[in-house]
């Protein structure tokens, strides 16, 4: 088990002049390194909640504690605790304060103080992993929505922050942006960096969470898988939310069938992965390094000698897409799309970041206990051995 | 009167430039909305969805092309457009937006009052509204102290107040949670019932095809799909060029077909239809009760899991204090329930009952599926 | 949709003290009285409040705005109201010590002193001059807060328009009240999103976070501003703001009780004025 990172203990909160607590005696504690959800309808006291992370708001009561420390309100130590703990809020326009792009995502690491060269190293990585470095100079004013959704969450991970939190990561996105979010958050997570969504949509929250905290009118009601949770369905009813499509599907046909319920499937592949099997197509990785064309696609079809679905994983690949004219399936939400058209019988070729290999392969290794075994192979880029 | 769609466009071109450098463009956008059909504007972000209501409602004026709102053209004179606007309501999707009144009642007394309907008239329009929306006992609240949901359901009463035969919203369940989501689609999913015409405008997916009957794909100011969403859907690279996706339930049942063999159709659209083709012919069901009732009712739930379904049955429920199992979207969540094995019963409003039964009753195509009494 | 829906918890928007001001007006017990009669009856012991010489006048208006906000807000006088109050005293004590050491250098001095290039003299009169001018002034305050705490903005302009204000300019008060929420709203989220983001540590870099926020409350005035336009015409606009729920008209009764409180509190003002002399009981003099 890993160790908690934050942790409150009785945290209670009151809004001056309100006559009831916001918060009431919530002891949470946030593990490092697992994917977090809090959980709750609105006005349940999320936002109050992880207000509280970053020391923004000080409890009436209680204490708030990082990576084991009581966290002190002094200037220095605040200072110290936003640089680590970053906040992304649901209205990207509440937190974006530069006029550009690239003065935007610096704001933070500016604030904090940094070196010009740390500041602009930052910046060019933040901007890169979330596909905008090619915008560096437009005007924050002239981006659509999802791409002012993205520029905030820059500006959060240019402070390099332990602890991220998202407040309803995908609200108001379109169902690529959407998915193209999650799977950002899905690579920090893999990168080292607790990821905190706080929603109330519970299929998103089934999806990622490992770990749930939900809240009910200010108290902490529940912490720990989503499954148990999901279970009970009074208790879900009565925090205003509703049991996940995929926990519903799965605990239904089950029972129809006689099945055990567990493994839990969270994703449309490992759903299907439990409840049907035929042939299985191969599976094959490419990590793209710094170009992305046709001889990557020819080197596939002449290892599985025949036509392939292909699909993309990773904002640096998809930013390199548009150049190449490659014709590809997926360029969205592309792990669970070949998947599933591998589980059709069908083969497919995923063009991923170079850093997501791993990633990757754990995403398909869970998949092991929904009782698929797929073929799969790690392609080499053919232009890192020419280069 | 005879025509075939209440609201039809013609060649809408329309192009104009918000201050954020946005553009806001309609090109060539010919398309007509059938009376009584659930239809769903669909697309993503900037892809001209609310551009294309607002000229529904005359509020934007087409470039070239016509509006016809029940067979004839729109004629952009002031008296005409106020008529008009009485007809065609629009929800927007921020509340703020669109509440102007410092109080509830005063805000959905706003729409009737600019018609100049004698008192006794606004007064029941606004009793009525507020009680299909519940939110009577909030009727003398100050609208700055509501909370999000609240909000949304002054702004739809507000709406509803006008009594209007086709009811336009935009995005009606973002920014809820999940259950105030349920409450919004079912009250929309009532008003389709006793005969309005509605409207939703929306890049959810999901919702889109979980309810509509016919959707409209727009994807940078050009139509790109008019007709039944599974169609739509099957055709992957449009989806995937309309900044869309696929929705959950149908990608399901595509891939779990395609690996048994079988045909997509017929489509399941919600969980409960997913369920009735996937379960096994031997399945142990619960049987569905449908219980119409009035105000003096006799209820007697004898040990069954209970939902409600309707503004009169829920009404009844709440004044004699009693509550259901299944308060939201009760249709498919009795299904669900029975599926599960439990006894269920459904009590409804007299009026919904019939309606109720045929959507029940559109599980068998699917498959096996629990019996209705 | 259930019942249910009232949750007492959740909670509304906005928290900063506008909006608890509001919150207490709309809860008012003296809320559904005219608006009109209460504007009448304030204005009237405020003139009488100004008008007589007398201390104790200015102590029966300050007790009487006291009775009224008790009342108003059910004996519960919000801490926020406790705060305002005690700093338009502090505020007053310090104006009015400058009164006081600035007496007439021709009466006889009860304390003098010399600080810097200042001369300060104060005489008995000054000295109570001063008493009565902060009396008054806190009478004033009270008076005004209850008048505040149970009138909310609409119905204070609601009260505007029974008195012949035109009626642009009451709708346009509405207006600013009901986007004035939003967007402070606005500024508390957008207040937090920069302490996240360490908008606030040092000078330089707060005036610059500042500026920050009101071009993005600026701009998203603008916007609202647009939206709303499109809305209002959505539902019916026709140039003007109907009224459903008109206040009660002020009545004659309200007249009348606005007019005794003043004629009473005159003649209890003219016949104690000098009644208490401060600078006696202060200084012995």
């Amino acid at each position: 088990m890993s160790d908690g990172t934050i942790e409150t203990v009785d945290l209670t909160y009151w809004y001056s002049g309100n006559d009831w607590a916001s918060l009431d005696d919530v002891s949470i504690k946030i593990r490092k390194g697992v994917k977090t959800v809090i959980l709750g309808a609105n006005g349940a006291g999320k936002s109050t909640l992880f207000y509280h992370f970053n020391g923004v708001f000080k409890p009436s009561a209680g204490s708030v504690s990082f990576n084991g420390e009581v966290i002190s309100y002094r200037r220095k130590a605040l200072r110290a605790l936003r640089s680590k703990v970053s906040v992304v809020l649901q209205n990207p326009d509440d937190q974006i304060f530069g006029q550009t792009v690239e003065e935007d995502v610096a704001y933070g690491p500016t604030n904090l103080g940094l070196d010009d060269d740390e500041i602009e190293s930052r910046v060019s990585r933040a901007l890169r992993l979330v596909g905008l470095d090619d915008l560096r100079d437009r005007n924050t004013l002239k981006l659509s929505y999802g791409q002012r959704k993205r520029l905030a969450l820059a500006g959060a991970l240019a402070m390099e922050p332990e602890v991220l939190i998202m407040d309803e990561p995908t609200a108001g996105l379109d169902p690529q942006m959407a998915l193209e979010l999650m799977e950002l958050a899905e690579q920090l997570h893999h990168s080292g960096t607790t990821v905190v969504i706080s929603t109330h949509d519970v299929d998103l929250a089934y999806a990622w969470a490992d770990e749930i905290h939900v809240l009910r009118r200010g108290e902490l009601i529940y912490s720990g898988r989503s499954e148990e949770f999901y279970s009970d369905p009074i208790r879900v009813y009565t925090t205003g939310v509703m049991q996940p499509s995929m926990f519903l599907i799965n605990k239904s046909l089950c029972d129809m069938r006689g099945q055990p319920e567990a493994p839990y499937p969270r994703t449309e592949t490992q759903l299907i992965s439990k409840m049907a099997s035929g042939p299985k197509g191969r599976f094959l990785i490419m990590p793209v390094s710094d170009r992305l064309d046709k001889y990557m696609v020819d080197a596939a079809v002449d290892e599985v000698g025949g036509d392939l679905a292909i699909g993309l994983y990773g904002a640096v690949t998809r930013s390199m897409l548009f150049d190449s004219m490659l014709p590809v399936n997926y360029v969205f939400d592309g792990f669970e799309s070949c998947m599933s058209e591998c589980l059709m019988g069908r083969d497919s070729l995923l063009l991923c970041d170079a850093d997501c290999v791993d990633l990757i392969l754990a995403k398909m290794e869970r998949l092991k206990d929904f009782g698929t075994v797929v073929e799969f192979k790690v392609l080499d880029d053919p232009h890192s051995g020419s280069a | 009167m005879d025509f075939e769609y209440i609201i039809e466009a013609r060649d809408l071109t329309y192009s104009y430039e918000k201050k954020d450098g946005a553009p806001m463009s309609l090109k060539g956008v010919s398309l007509g909305i059938k009376p009584g059909i659930r239809t769903v504007i669909l697309g993503a972000n900037g892809a001209g969805k609310s551009t294309l209501f607002y000229h529904f409602n005359g509020v934007f004026k087409p470039k070239s092309g016509e509006v016809l709102y029940r067979g004839i053209p729109l004629c952009y004179d002031k008296e005409i457009l106020y008529q008009l606007r009485e007809d065609i309501a629009v929800v927007v999707q921020n509340p703020d937006e669109q509440i102007f009144s410092s109080t509830v009642e005063e805000d959905v007394a706003f729409g009737p009052m600019n018609r100049n309907l004698p008192p006794d008239v606004v007064e029941s329009r606004i009793r009525d509204s507020l009680f299909k929306v519940g939110m009577e006992e909030f009727r003398n609240r100050p609208t700055t102290q509501l909370s999000y949901g609240q909000k949304k359901r002054v702004a739809i009463a507000g709406a509803l107040a006008m009594e209007p035969k086709v009811l336009i919203l935009d995005e009606p369940t973002a920014g809820l949670d999940p259950q105030m989501s349920q409450e919004v689609m079912e009250l929309v999913d009532q008003m389709c019932m006793t005969g309005t015409t509605v409207i939703i405008s929306t890049h959810d997916v999901d919702l889109a095809y979980a309810w509509a009957d016919e959707i409209h794909v727009l994807r940078l100011g050009h139509l790109v799909y008019s007709g039944k969403p599974e169609e739509f859907f099957e055709d992957r690279d449009s989806v995937a060029l309309s900044g869309l996706s696929l929705p959950h339930t149908f990608s399901i049942n595509h891939s779990l077909e395609a690996i048994r063999g079988l045909p997509d159709a017929p489509y399941p659209r919600t969980n409960s239809q997913l369920l009735a083709k996937l379960a096994p012919s031997d399945s142990d069901f619960g049987r569905i009760r449908i219980v119409p009732v009035s105000q003096d009712s006799q209820i007697d739930t004898d040990g069954d899991v209970v939902g409600v379904y309707g503004f009169e049955a829920k009404k009844l429920f709440r004044d004699r204090g009693i509550s259901a199992d299944i308060n939201f979207n009760a249709i498919e969540g009795c299904c669900l329930s029975a599926m599960q094995g439990h006894d269920t019963t459904i009590y409804c409003d007299q009026e919904l009952a019939a309606t109720i039964r045929y959507r029940i009753g559109i599980l068998t195509m699917f498959g096996h599926v629990p019996e209705v009494v | 949709m259930t019942g249910k829906g009232a949750k007492p918890r959740e909670k509304a928007s906005g928290t900063s003290e506008h909006i608890q001001m509001d919150a207490l007006a709309y809860s008012s017990r003296m809320l559904h009285w005219p608006p009109l009669g209460k504007l009448l009856l304030v204005i009237s012991v405020l003139v009488v409040n100004i008008m007589t010489d007398s201390v104790i006048t200015a102590f029966a208006v300050m007790a009487l705005g006291l009775i009224l906000m008790a009342y108003s807000t059910n004996m519960r006088i919000p801490f926020i109201l406790g705060v305002f109050i005690a700093e338009a005293i502090l505020i007053l004590i310090i104006a009015c010590g400058i009164i006081s050491i600035n007496g007439d250098t021709s009466q006889p001095c009860i304390w003098s002193a010399d600080f810097l290039w200042m001369d300060f003299y104060m005489t008995s009169d000054s000295f109570n001059e001063a008493w009565l001018v902060m009396i008054r002034a806190i009478a004033g305050i009270t008076m005004m807060m209850a008048f505040a705490t149970s009138t909310p903005i609409p119905h204070l302009a609601q009260a505007l328009r029974q008195i012949r204000i035109p009626d642009e300019i009451c709708e346009i008060v509405v207006l600013i009240y009901r986007y004035a929420f939003l967007l402070l709203e606005r500024l508390d989220t957008m207040w937090s999103a920069a302490s996240s983001r360490l908008g606030f540590s040092g000078f330089r870099r707060t005036m610059r976070t500042t500026a920050s926020i009101a071009v993005g409350i600026f701009t998203s005035s603008m916007n609202l501003a647009d939206k709303a336009q499109v809305s209002l015409e959505c539902r019916g606009y026709r140039g003007y703001f109907p009224i459903w729920n008109r206040p009660k008209k002020a009545g004659v009764g309200w007249v009348a009780i606005a007019v005794v409180t003043f004629v009473l509190l005159y003649i209890l003002g003219t016949h104690t004025e000098g009644v208490i002399d401060f600078a006696g009981i202060v200084f012995g003099v």
